[in-house]
């Protein structure tokens, strides 16, 4: 009932907000606030308060109620500025293997000069999180997001709240930002790699940590891992450079799709994302046929990415066609 | 809905303010709680203290179960209730206290927090003393700060900033507070009645035994306040009215087993002294008035036979009343036999010397007059001191104190000048009271203590009514010019005797006094007649509660629009300049129009990705883009930069693009 209640106030406040684009003002007009349960028992002991001072015309204690009720009322406005004006500045999604935990990664910027307590990030089934934001600076706040099956897990309902600064009221803003969390297969299946195909024995292949024949040290190139950064010469006051080994013989992969026809599609699809991990961390080039196209050989943070993702979106319609978070 | 539980890391901050919050509150009534209560208190805050610092484990369910058991019925065996306000005051501490050993949660400790705003009203409501005001704030101020540490939850919040927030949001409630305070509508009287306070009676008996008392105790304490309209009666006229007591066992006088009888009409002479009295509440039922009171000023107020006031309560509240005395009257009409009989009844076969000292003045003396004055000059001339440590009496006390002893406080005289005249058959009796009073120039009024009670006589002589009598004053006359100190130092403790003979001091303790005075007529004494007269003296014509309701409104109206602004300014994002404000509002137009700036991307920049994916906005966009960035980065005189800054602001405002959805 009451979850119902709460999807469907949100939804109102979809249509009479409408969709976000970052960076997100908390804005007083998109800023809601309610007493909480403390709140409620606060106001209520205000109230039995005000009747023994009003019953015994006892001016300490009428003075007292009403200061207190001045106390409540200014609470509700550091409440509420407590959350106005903060900057949603960045809402990125890390993706995951189907089953782990996504990452959603906020980053939040306080352009006033004042400390921002205790703002807490919520997603409907996710656990909160929370931070300070220091006066006229930015904090990250990540959100663990669960995820089952792969594809596309549509980010609905991000809202920012705090309770600060006297825990009487929670004052909230949902963020409707089109924020989607690829959710790769789950990387398992028993087939070993498959066998390499126009490799040339005995040729030396660049590798990162998977090889362990020492090959040398070039540049730093963006996407390298920290590991393999030479951290002992940047010390010394060298540039950045990363240390090269070789795999000896090195293999070339390709995984194809329809080379696994004795599985169902998503076993396949699972097989695939274990081979494409197994081949990264080797530190072995890979290519990746689907029905819908392929990938070229090449390895990588940003090549594995683009192979899971196909993956992931095997099959599925563009975006818009994604499962919603389990409410 | 929870906050995240993982801000209850560090459970021993909040722990430790909610704890003292509670203390300090129970505190404030530590001296109505019973001793094993403060110790239950402070033990249970030691327990829940060390659990929460890992020193100690957690009591188990069921010990604190058996606790509340127990504690509940030494309530109950102490108070044999639970209701009324010094019970449920010491149930609360109890309840709070075992509250406090299972406090876990944030839950928890705002429940410990809210009992002990509970128990804050409890000491409102007991005690509003001008002194205790600071700690009553003071307690607000530590509740509002444990109720931030709480709401934080775990380590982390800078304490000073917990305390900073919590006071100035108290500072900035104070207006409305205020507002409230003046023009909330009081009601005349209550809902229910007022708590019967259970303190023991002190001050003025109802009877008097001055054989059985060897040393007086003097205390300093103030009884009531009195402040003239008009003239003021000479020092030798302040006789403040208290009980009047009749009936006399030969040892002891008494109010009387009841007998009243009619008194006939008086006849006032001199001037009326008008006045307003603030009685300190001392759970008597004695509202004391100068000398003769023409009626009583309160109809919850016996005007008695005697001239006496008795409230149909225990006074428990400061309460002010106006009166009109005079200090002569006259009565032509006869005593009633019955009440020449009551008024001359002494006590057969006891003290015969007595009756016979009576007999003999009263055989030179046939008309009552002259026996009054024939007895007064046995006292004047008898070699009586006044003495506040006299020698115990015998049974016949006042043959022992005219015939052996000879020492005495106004007691003494007044029993023994009455039973001279009722033994010489003039109708007397023994009025109780205070007399004079120290006028607090500050203030501008007379402060009377206990030190100041007083005894006299009143004689009845026909065709003139009753007149008072009063012997003491015979034998020591500096007693009524002087206080009390002045003629006897040692009457009154060391340290008493410091403070009010050290000039600069007294004169302190009289500014002290007026402020407390002050306090008590114009706060605790606030009501509804003193609101509309404030709204009388603001312009308002005949005003009622409409307009305190009306001043009500408009105050709260106000302060919330001062508050809003006030808090809500410092909140907002502020772009550095006119010109990034201006920019910001472009960016937002062609947000809108469906194609938005990136956080990295330059007005160049983006003036090229419009022209290349939005060409229909581009010509309008452009220009305004390629503008901002000259007007940012190329160099040009402050001057020249103004106007052009305000010129594009100009062409910004006026851009229209359409809506594009998306």
């Amino acid at each position: 009932m009451k979850r119902l209640l709460r999807a469907r106030i949100a939804s109102w406040a979809r249509r009479r907000q409408g969709a976000d684009v970052l960076p997100v003002t908390m804005h007083y007009r998109r800023i809601y606030i309610l007493p909480t349960r403390a709140g409620w028992g606060f106001a209520f002991l205000l109230f039995c308060m005000f009747v023994a001072g009003l019953n015994y015309s006892n001016s300490t204690a009428l003075f007292m109620t009403f200061w207190l009720a001045g106390f409540v009322l200014v609470g509700l406005h550091r409440c509420h500025r407590n959350l106005m004006g903060i900057l949603l500045q960045g809402a990125s999604a890390v993706p995951a293997f189907a089953g782990g935990m996504g990452q959603l990664e906020l980053t939040l910027e306080n352009p006033a000069p004042l400390l921002r307590l205790r703002i807490e990030a919520d997603l409907p089934g996710v656990a909160p999180n929370v931070t300070d934001i220091a006066p006229r600076s930015a904090a990250r706040l990540n959100l663990a997001v669960p995820t089952t099956v792969r594809g596309r897990l549509l980010i609905d309902g991000l809202r920012l709240t705090t309770a600060l600064p006297f825990g009487l009221f929670r004052a909230w803003t949902w963020v409707y930002l089109p924020l989607e969390l690829i959710v790769y297969p789950r990387a398992r299946g028993l087939l070993p790699l498959p066998t390499v195909a126009g490799a040339t024995p005995g040729a030396r292949v660049r590798g990162g940590a998977g090889g362990d024949e020492w090959l040398g040290l070039r540049a730093f190139r963006d996407g390298d891992s920290p590991r393999q950064v030479a951290w002992k010469a940047y010390a010394r006051g060298a540039p950045l450079l990363v240390k090269e080994y070789c795999a000896a013989a090195a293999p070339e992969r390709h995984f194809d799709f329809e080379r696994l026809p004795q599985l169902g599609t998503e076993r396949r699809l699972e097989q695939l994302a274990a081979w494409i991990v197994d081949a990264e961390n080797r530190g072995e080039r890979y290519a990746l046929a689907l029905p819908g196209g392929t990938l070229a050989l090449d390895r990588g943070a940003q090549h594995r990415h683009r192979c899971l993702s196909a993956l992931a979106l095997h099959g599925l319609g563009p975006a818009r066609h994604a499962t919603a978070i389990a409410r | 809905m929870p906050l995240p539980l993982h801000a209850e890391r560090d459970p021993l901050r909040p722990m430790l303010w909610t704890t003292a919050a509670f203390v300090a509150a129970a505190l404030l009534n530590a001296d109505r709680i019973p001793l094993w209560a403060t110790a239950v208190l402070i033990a249970c805050a030691a327990w829940q203290l060390s659990v929460a610092a890992h020193k100690l484990p957690a009591l188990p369910k069921a010990a604190q179960l058996i606790l509340t058991f127990v504690l509940v019925t030494c309530v109950v065996a102490t108070f044999h209730t639970l209701n009324g306000l010094p019970a449920g005051t010491v149930l609360l501490v109890v309840m709070g206290s075992i509250k406090l050993l299972e406090t876990r949660s944030r839950r928890d400790r705002y429940i410990v927090i809210g009992a002990a705003l509970f128990l804050l009203l409890a000491a409102c409501l007991d005690r509003q003393a001008l002194l205790r005001l600071p700690l009553y704030l003071g307690e607000a101020g530590l509740c509002c700060t444990a109720l931030v540490v709480s709401a934080y939850g775990g380590a982390g919040l800078d304490i000073r900033l917990a305390g900073i927030l919590a006071a100035r949001s108290l500072l900035l409630a104070l207006p409305l507070a205020l507002v409230f305070f003046l023009f909330f509508p009081r009601l005349p009287g209550g809902f229910w009645a007022l708590p019967a306070s259970d303190d023991a009676v002190t001050g003025l008996g109802e009877s008097m035994s001055p054989g059985s008392i060897s040393q007086l105790t003097t205390s300093y304490e103030p009884v009531f306040r009195v402040r003239f309209a008009g003239a003021i009666p000479a020092p030798q006229e302040r006789y403040w009215r208290g009980p009047v007591l009749h009936d006399f066992d030969g040892y002891t006088w008494r109010h009387g087993p009841g007998g009243a009888y009619r008194q006939g009409p008086l006849r006032y002479l001199g001037e009326p002294f008008r006045y307003s009295v603030t009685l300190v509440p001392d759970a008597n039922r004695w509202w004391f008035a100068l000398d003769t009171v023409v009626g009583s000023p309160d109809k919850h107020v016996l005007f008695t036979y005697d001239y006496a006031l008795i409230a149909r309560d225990p006074v428990t509240q400061p309460t002010t009343y106006a009166a009109v005395s005079y200090t002569h009257t006259e009565s032509s009409e006869a005593l009633s036999n019955i009440a020449r009989k009551m008024e001359s009844a002494l006590p057969p076969n006891r003290n015969p010397r007595t009756r016979e000292l009576a007999a003999r003045l009263r055989a030179g003396a046939p008309a009552d007059a002259d026996f009054v004055r024939a007895v007064i000059d046995y006292f004047r001339s008898g070699g009586f001191q006044y003495s506040l440590t006299p020698p115990m009496l015998d049974f016949n006390s006042v043959d022992d104190f005219l015939f052996h002893t000879r020492e005495g406080f106004c007691g003494h005289y007044a029993s023994a000048f009455v039973a001279l005249m009722r033994a010489g058959g003039v109708p007397a009796r023994v009025v109780t009271g205070y007399q004079g009073g120290e006028w607090n120039p500050i203030g501008g009024y007379f402060l009377v203590r206990q030190s100041d009670a007083h005894a006299w006589a009143e004689v009845w002589i026909d065709g003139r009514g009753w007149r008072r009598v009063d012997p003491t004053a015979i034998v020591a006359p500096e007693r009524l010019s002087r206080g009390i100190l002045d003629i006897l130092p040692n009457a009154v403790s060391g340290s008493t005797r410091l403070l009010y003979s050290t000039p600069l001091l007294a004169h302190l303790l009289q500014g002290w006094d007026a402020l407390n005075t002050a306090w008590n007529e114009h706060v605790v004494k606030f009501d509804v007649n003193t609101q509309l007269g404030i709204l009388e003296r603001l312009g308002v014509r005949s005003a009622d509660w409409t307009a305190l309701v009306a001043a009500l409104g408009s105050g709260l109206v106000g302060w919330l629009a001062w508050i809003a602004w006030h808090i809500g300014r410092s909140a907002g994002p502020r772009p550095a300049d006119r010109l990034a404000r201006a920019y910001a509002r472009l960016c937002k137009k062609l947000a809108r129009a469906g194609i938005a700036r990136d956080a990295s991307e330059g007005a160049l920049a983006y003036g090229a990705r419009i022209l290349s994916s939005r060409p229909d906005l581009a010509p309008r966009a452009q220009p305004l883009l390629r503008r901002y960035a000259n007007l940012r980065y190329a160099p040009m005189s402050a001057e020249a930069a103004t106007a052009a800054t305000a010129a594009f602001e100009r062409m910004v405002l006026r851009l229209q693009l359409a809506r594009r959805p998306r």
